[in-house]
């Protein structure tokens, strides 16, 4: 359908440690995308550990998985599932019941290939850690993403995967830091946007604040880009945009802004009671 | 002929003569013969036949050594106690031109070896190990675990404009970081005496640490 556009991106976001939002990413940040009207599949590598899926809200609607395309037991389109919400946002689930060291680099590449033609672009939702599942998920990309937390343990695995990542190749590594939390960075309790970014000197491509919606989107199956009023779901949205090569401004959480000065009034009135 | 013996727990190797060839056959025929004793051995090299080896031949009879899995407990190079010693411990680099220069910050669990001394332009996260027959010299934030001297010699050197490893190693000695995290921000050199290893501010008139 829409022939001209430039040639498509296979983008894999990865952390290294888990639990820091790679998935939650990879959902709402490709939902974004295919809400702007772009061509987008997500392919879930953490194998044995599915949860793209259930982000998504597409469990249900699971058939085939990766695995099955690669031993050749469903074609790839059968094994694609296609989101009802956003007509442009296809999935490629992980199987369950298997493990990581059942598929190689070169057949995520093949896969890769043969998504290219028909997507803008193209998710891999790396596993948590460097072994297989990190070298599958790096094999076939051309851009990566790495998340990370406001904390030590996430910065320094953050490191490791930047140092990996770069020897494997990868140039202008982006860095999304989420679940910050403005009013305890302001506090001197959690590390700075400022301090990640001199200690792991990379490109910011977004902030996402910590937001309550997240956990409730979650646990429905909703992309939290849904919510216009969530705070996190501006943040995806931004990143998709960014991705897109738009300059769009970071909001500066740590600056006491008229919302947290209203937060504060709030709290006072409370405490003085 | 090398006699060995053991004491103190320790494999003390005694070079006799000084035929190199020979010496280092007769070594090699031991580790082949003995891999599974050998191998972990704490090994110390002493002797007058050392004396007349030279830096390089000395170095190639500690790397079989180390091939087969034993460890080098010299305290100090067998060849600082000679008269042939007389020689700075800087021309051994030079001679083997086995010096790293490395033009890139190093991240967590990035690992370099040198069989010389090593230059970093950048920093040494957390996490990121360095490992030098000779000095260590970083010109930026040293995190990470510094060894210099990993043949035993403790008369190298770790520098770094910002030194807060979380561990450095000086030939056999090893200091741990202390826990208070006071980065002072100026440049620090750390040295063996005979003690162990010494951390202080960096002063171009002190002559490295070697006096």
């Amino acid at each position: 359908m829409e022939n001209g556009k430039p040639e498509s991106k296979v983008i894999v976001v990865t952390s290294g440690k888990g639990g820091v939002g790679k998935t939650t990413t990879v959902a709402n940040v490709s939902t974004s995308l295919a809400r702007m009207g772009h061509r987008v599949v997500v392919m879930d590598l953490d194998i044995g550990l599915k949860k793209l899926d259930l982000i998504l809200g597409l469990e249900n609607r699971v058939i085939y998985d990766i695995i099955q395309v690669i031993e050749g037991e469903c074609t790839l389109k059968q094994a694609l599932v296609k989101d009802k919400r956003f007509p442009d946002l296809y999935m490629l689930p992980a199987a369950q019941t298997r493990n990581k060291d059942e598929i190689t680099p070169e057949q995520v590449k093949a896969l890769c290939d043969e998504l290219r033609p028909d997507f803008d672009f193209i998710f891999i939702d790396c596993p948590a850690g460097i072994e297989q599942g990190f070298r599958n998920a790096i094999a076939a990309a051309d851009d990566a993403i790495v998340v990370t937390n406001p904390e030590v343990s996430a910065v320094r695995d953050a490191d490791r995967i930047i140092g990996m990542l770069e020897s494997a190749g990868f140039k202008d590594i982006k860095l999304v830091v989420n679940r910050l939390r403005p009013d305890m960075v302001k506090q001197g309790d959690m590390l700075s946007i400022d301090d990640l970014l001199e200690h792991l000197c990379i490109d910011l491509l977004g902030i996402v604040p910590e937001d309550k919606n997240v956990v409730i989107s979650t646990n429905r199956g909703e992309p939290i880009i849904m919510n216009n009023r969530a705070v996190a779901g501006t943040a995806f949205t931004n990143i998709s945009r960014r991705l897109l090569g738009e300059d769009v401004e970071f909001p500066n959480f740590e600056d006491s802004s008229f919302w947290d000065r209203f937060k504060l009034l709030g709290r006072n009135l409370f405490s003085s009671k | 002929m090398i006699k060995i013996k053991g004491v103190n727990g320790k494999l003390v190797f005694y070079f006799e003569s000084d035929n190199f060839i020979e010496q280092y056959q007769f070594l090699q025929d031991k580790f082949e013969n003995n891999h599974q004793l050998l191998s972990g051995a704490r090994v110390i090299f002493t002797g007058r036949g050392l004396d007349n080896f030279t830096h390089e031949q000395l170095i190639s009879l500690q790397r079989l050594c180390l091939d087969y899995g034993a460890i080098l407990n010299n305290t100090e190079l067998p060849l600082k106690k000679t008269a042939a010693a007389a020689q700075p411990p800087m021309q051994v680099n030079a001679d083997t031109n086995t010096d790293l220069f490395i033009h890139r910050n190093l991240r967590s669990g990035q690992k370099i070896r040198s069989e010389g001394s090593v230059v970093v332009w950048g920093d040494v996260h957390e996490s990121a190990e360095i490992i030098a027959a000779g000095d260590i010299i970083v010109l930026g934030k040293l995190a990470g675990i510094a060894h210099a001297g990993c043949y035993g010699d403790t008369n190298t050197i770790v520098f770094a404009l910002n030194l807060i490893p979380s561990q450095i190693r000086i030939g056999n000695r090893i200091s741990r970081a202390s826990g208070n995290d006071s980065s002072r921000n100026v440049a620090e050199i750390a040295f063996c005496d005979d003690e162990g290893i010494i951390i202080k501010e960096y002063n171009s008139r002190e002559n490295l640490g070697r006096s």
